[in-house]
């Protein structure tokens, strides 16, 4: 495309399909500890 | 939702329930931002006053192309679809899985800002004994289901005043996750007093992640976090994080701040741990009561928001130059990242994740220890507020409602339990300066990969 160049995502919608395992990090484990970020934690079953 | 912004050069939409992002020109931003306000006609004779002497009428049909390629892709403006789905998923059996061990509330230094209270957590000091860290290990694995992998986090108070515990916990730990098909995870976070290479050697071996509390500059560590005799901290443990890192290969660690009122430059102060070597630093604002003096107020933000734009720029500029480092903030994995589900159902506080006292008390979650009405059991007889759990299941964004048309939910999943019951006394509402700062740096971290891709593609 000219005008739009989309990032490679991962779709979240088709993330349903398989999605919820509980298997990865609990958040608040990786460094916070006073906020909650999930957007950097990584999928364990992809 | 479409969320559209501009930051360093890049127009840029974030379709939120799709979590596509887009690179736009000037032409389909301003398109975007009409689009579902008027139709298409309507637009484009707009669009031809706007861009009159700057675009074809050629040109803008073409991008009013590309968007309904996108849209009728479902990568724009799609539908909000999860609702239903997390609800359904909530009402799953609960299993904890993760969990944060207060082997020492006491500490050996003693900083203003400590949310745990210098390591009392509004009670008393203590250090946890091995029966009760191994009844919370066999708590753990009972509770966790089908889980295989399992997460115990030692903190305090300063967990190496409890070493030998630790040691014990770690070799139990590890006898009983072959006994039970387990995998525990264990991390340590430390404020370094105590780190020497015996510890060193140790956590390298069975840590899968270490947070060393170092705030950055030397004057702004000293001044928050001192030792008991009110000298500063900072020459006693920066050296120590320093080599400790270097042994754990740069990997697998944090350099982890806190920064407040009094260092509202706080970009100054990653950037001086970056500086001493660390590749893996996280700096993240504190979050106090109103009344303190170092805590955030309202009238910081645009400071704040300078900082991270600033922070932003120099980290690029710095992966260009091959010196990059990685900002925990600013780290999202848009390729790779969880599935909607976790981004949905929240950090798991009082169901999944649980916080344990050295008296083997359970709370929901490390914030809410010492806060008796929280109290949800122990590790001997179990969770016993079973209403608690129930209050905390049902906690993601879709209980929120300032999540709702937040465009961030999906990266943050309704904010920190914690810090909306402290200040807003509901766990369900949100702190909102916790979400003014945490939209900004979402901002900045879809940004960066904005600009990495283009990197990428002049390489």
């Amino acid at each position: 495309m000219k005008h739009i160049k989309t990032l490679h995502t991962r779709n979240l919608k088709e993330s349903m399909k398989k999605g919820g395992c509980g298997e990865c990090q609990t958040s608040c484990q990786s460094a916070c500890k006073t906020s909650c970020t999930v957007g950097n934690q990584s999928c364990e079953n992809k | 939702m479409v969320h559209q912004y501009k930051n360093n050069g890049y127009n840029i939409a974030l379709d939120v329930n799709s979590g596509s992002v887009h690179v736009v020109d000037d032409i389909t931003y301003d398109m975007i931002a009409l689009w579902k306000k008027e139709d298409k006609q309507t637009i484009l004779e707009e669009m031809k006053k706007r861009y009159s002497g700057k675009a074809a009428e050629e040109e803008l049909l073409e991008a009013m192309g590309e968007i309904e390629g996108l849209v009728e892709a479902g990568a724009l403006f799609s539908e909000d679809i999860y609702e239903n789905y997390i609800q359904d998923f909530s009402q799953r059996e609960t299993v904890i899985k993760a969990m944060c061990l207060h082997v020492a509330h006491d500490c050996n230094l003693r900083c203003s800002y400590c949310f745990a209270d210098e390591g009392e957590y509004k009670g008393r000091r203590g250090i946890m004994s091995y029966e009760v860290g191994k009844q919370a290990l066999d708590f753990l694995i009972a509770s966790s289901g089908s889980r295989r992998n399992l997460e115990v986090d030692f903190f305090g108070g300063e967990p190496l005043m409890n070493f030998e515990v630790v040691k014990r916990l770690v070799a139990y730990g590890r006898e009983q996750e072959k006994l039970h098909n387990k995998k525990f995870r264990f991390t340590l976070t430390t404020n370094g007093v105590l780190l020497d290479q015996e510890v060193m050697d140790f956590l390298n071996k069975e840590m899968a992640n270490v947070v060393m509390s170092l705030d950055g500059r030397q004057e702004v560590h000293d001044r928050l976090r001192p030792t008991p005799n009110k000298k500063g901290s900072y020459h006693l443990v920066a050296p120590k994080f320093q080599e400790f890192a270097k042994l754990r290969g740069q990997k697998d660690y944090y350099a982890r701040g806190t920064f407040t009122h009094y260092n509202l430059d706080f970009s100054k102060d990653v950037l001086h741990l970056a500086d001493l070597g660390f590749t893996q630093v996280s700096v993240e604002p504190v979050v106090a009561p109103p009344e303190e003096p170092y805590a955030l107020r309202e009238e910081d933000l645009p400071k704040l928001y300078e900082e991270y734009d600033s922070l932003a720029k120099e980290i690029i500029k710095r992966k260009k130059e091959g010196r990059g480092f990685h900002f925990f903030h600013f780290m999202i994995d848009l390729d790779g990242g969880p599935c909607v589900a976790k981004r949905l159902s929240g950090c798991g506080s009082g169901t999944e994740y649980v916080a344990v006292t050295p008296w083997g008390d359970l709370y929901p979650c490390h914030q809410f220890v010492g806060e008796e009405n929280f109290c949800m059991g122990n590790v001997f007889d179990g969770i016993k507020r079973t209403d608690l759990q129930e209050k905390f299941k049902g906690c993601n964004v879709y209980s929120k409602e300032k999540c709702r048309d937040c465009f961030a939910k999906f990266y943050c999943s309704g904010g920190c339990a914690a810090n909306a019951y402290h200040f807003r006394g509901n766990i369900n509402d949100a702190y909102d300066i916790g979400c003014k700062l945490q939209r900004k740096r979402v901002e900045c971290a879809i940004m960066i990969k904005a600009a990495e891709q283009e990197i990428e593609m002049e390489d």
